[in-house]
């Protein structure tokens, strides 16, 4: 037993490697089915998202890039396939300049899918530069901000845009974000001055970072990693990319705890049989 | 399925293994992906700044929409490149306080008012509820207790004016167990966000997989192994 503990405390970290990604690799082939809970934080967004009226303006904000995409992405689908479904109209922006292609691409998929037209139905605005100056001009004047959509077309030559002047007329706001310009620039420079609700996704490394907003209700709900995708696909009632990916993600974590546990253990059993044995 | 989509797959796995190569050890073929990786980033965001700002923000209102007050903004920016000339590089300093200038106004009271003042105001909240039925304590009120302690303990453990005994010190343990529980919720985060990333490109390295896209991902694993016991060889001294 003490060499076995020896030698699990030894273990090459290639190993570790291998067994983390057969643990990854294995529940996406096999799907295991682990249960879902949904939590309240995400639970909000999407009341709130039930609640608007049809034909509502939701912005949504694809602060990420292509770093972020395996968290966000399946976050921005299953949040555009439920405005959708409830037939508000999508605005689209990014304040990322990697973010306008994989924005683009979600955008199409959902729209194409649910039949939706655009100028109509949803509008890519594309990158706006300038972090939170993008935010303030689009506060002060929308169409300044943006005179052109991603594909060039006048922002005067737009249905969906006849009435937005400036962010005021935006009523909620949803923010994927991968980091800084994100959820915050939004509530700093956004919400504080134009009085619209604002929802969040962020990576699971951020989220501890978004909590205290939360808390405070300076945003009304928020979607944590892909864990928070998956339980937004539950509620959706879709089973997408982020469903997929929890069975894999669980048998990571369990495999994590077991390491941590077990060295742990092997670690201070081992000092006790040396300490005995000298 | 086009041609582009499969070129685009192949090269997506390709640089993927090349990268993951690196868990094995560091290696060359490890760093040509490191290298191409920088250029693209750069080269992509030097062209989105291009055409996002100097062709879209700049030059066209300029040129179509007559906004000729843009050329004020656009000579600070200039004044900024000065610093690559060491005689006038003092010019660089008009540009940097006007930016900090701005900067500083538009940013202080927004942040002050959503990261001091309002989570105060979060901090603050009633620590019993008073309903019809009596007073009650609830979880709701257990919660905002913790949250009470927890940023007390942690401002007592970071207030370094008084030497931390008695009383004070018993306090700024308690902060420290609170930093604690919040460091290890943090990096539970953090491994569930890195095995996310994980999990989204083993997703795509298993899509690649199928006949569809030529079997990519097998192709070019083996191809790797191979690299690699190729680079092992060459490496080995010769006895």
């Amino acid at each position: 037993m003490h060499r076995f503990f020896l030698r699990l405390l030894r273990l090459d970290r290639r190993i570790i490697f291998l067994l983390v990604g057969l643990a990854t690799l294995l529940p996406l082939l096999f799907p295991l089915g682990f249960p879902i809970r949904v939590s309240p934080e995400v639970k909000k967004i999407y009341d709130h998202v039930e609640s608007l009226p049809a034909g509502t303006l939701v912005l949504l904000s694809f602060d990420f890039e292509p770093g972020g995409k395996p968290e966000l992405y399946p976050m921005a689908i299953a949040l555009l396939r439920h405005a959708f479904q409830r037939n508000l109209k999508v605005l689209g922006v990014t304040l990322w300049p990697a973010g306008a292609g994989l924005a683009e691409a979600a955008l199409a998929q959902v729209a194409r899918e649910q039949s939706k037209a655009r100028g109509r139905d949803f509008v890519f605005l594309g990158y706006a530069p300038g972090e939170a100056n993008a935010v303030i001009s689009m506060g002060q004047d929308f169409r300044a901000a943006f005179p052109t959509d991603y594909a060039g077309t006048e922002i005067a030559e737009i249905p969906l845009l006849m009435n937005v002047r400036s962010l005021r007329d935006i009523p909620y706001v949803l923010s994927l974000s991968v980091g800084f310009p994100g959820i915050e620039t939004w509530y700093v420079y956004g919400k504080e001055k134009y009085g619209f609700e604002l929802g969040g996704g962020c990576t699971a490394v951020s989220a501890p970072r978004f909590y205290p907003l939360l808390n405070t209700g300076q945003i009304n709900g928020l979607l944590g990693g892909l864990r928070g995708a998956a339980e937004y696909e539950l509620l959706i009632g879709t089973q997408g990319k982020a469903i997929a990916g929890m069975d894999a993600q669980s048998a990571t974590h369990f495999l994590i705890i077991f390491l941590i546990v077990a060295c742990n253990a092997a670690y201070f059993l081992t000092g006790r049989t040396t300490a005995r044995r000298s | 399925m086009s041609t582009e989509t499969l070129i685009g797959a192949w090269v997506a796995v390709g640089l993927s293994l090349l990268i993951y190569s690196f868990l094995y050890k560091d290696n060359p073929f490890f760093k040509l992906a490191e290298h191409i990786f920088v250029g693209v980033s750069i080269g992509y965001l030097l062209t989105i700044t291009y055409y996002q700002v100097m062709v879209n923000k700049l030059y066209l209102p300029m040129m179509q929409q007559g906004k000729w007050w843009l050329v004020i903004p656009a000579f600070l920016g200039m004044l900024m490149l000065s610093r690559f000339i060491p005689p006038i590089a003092w010019l660089s300093r008009i540009s940097f306080a006007f930016l900090l200038g701005i900067s500083s106004g538009l940013a202080i009271p927004r942040q002050i008012s959503s990261f001091i003042l309002q989570q105060v105001q979060g901090t603050i909240k009633p620590l019993i509820t008073v309903g019809d039925s009596g007073v009650m304590f609830t979880f709701a009120n257990l919660n905002s207790l913790l949250i009470l302690i927890g940023v007390v303990s942690v401002l007592f453990y970071f207030f370094f004016s008084i030497e931390h005994t008695g009383p004070v010190r018993r306090v700024a343990r308690i902060g420290i167990y609170f930093l604690m529980i919040s460091f290890g919720a943090a990096f539970g985060y953090t491994v569930m966000a890195r095995m996310s990333l994980l999990i989204g490109r083993l997703d795509e390295l298993v899509l690649y997989s199928s006949a569809a896209y030529g079997h990519a991902t097998l192709v070019l694993l083996a191809a790797m192994i191979l690299g690699l016991v190729w680079w092992e060889r060459r490496q080995r001294p010769e006895s």
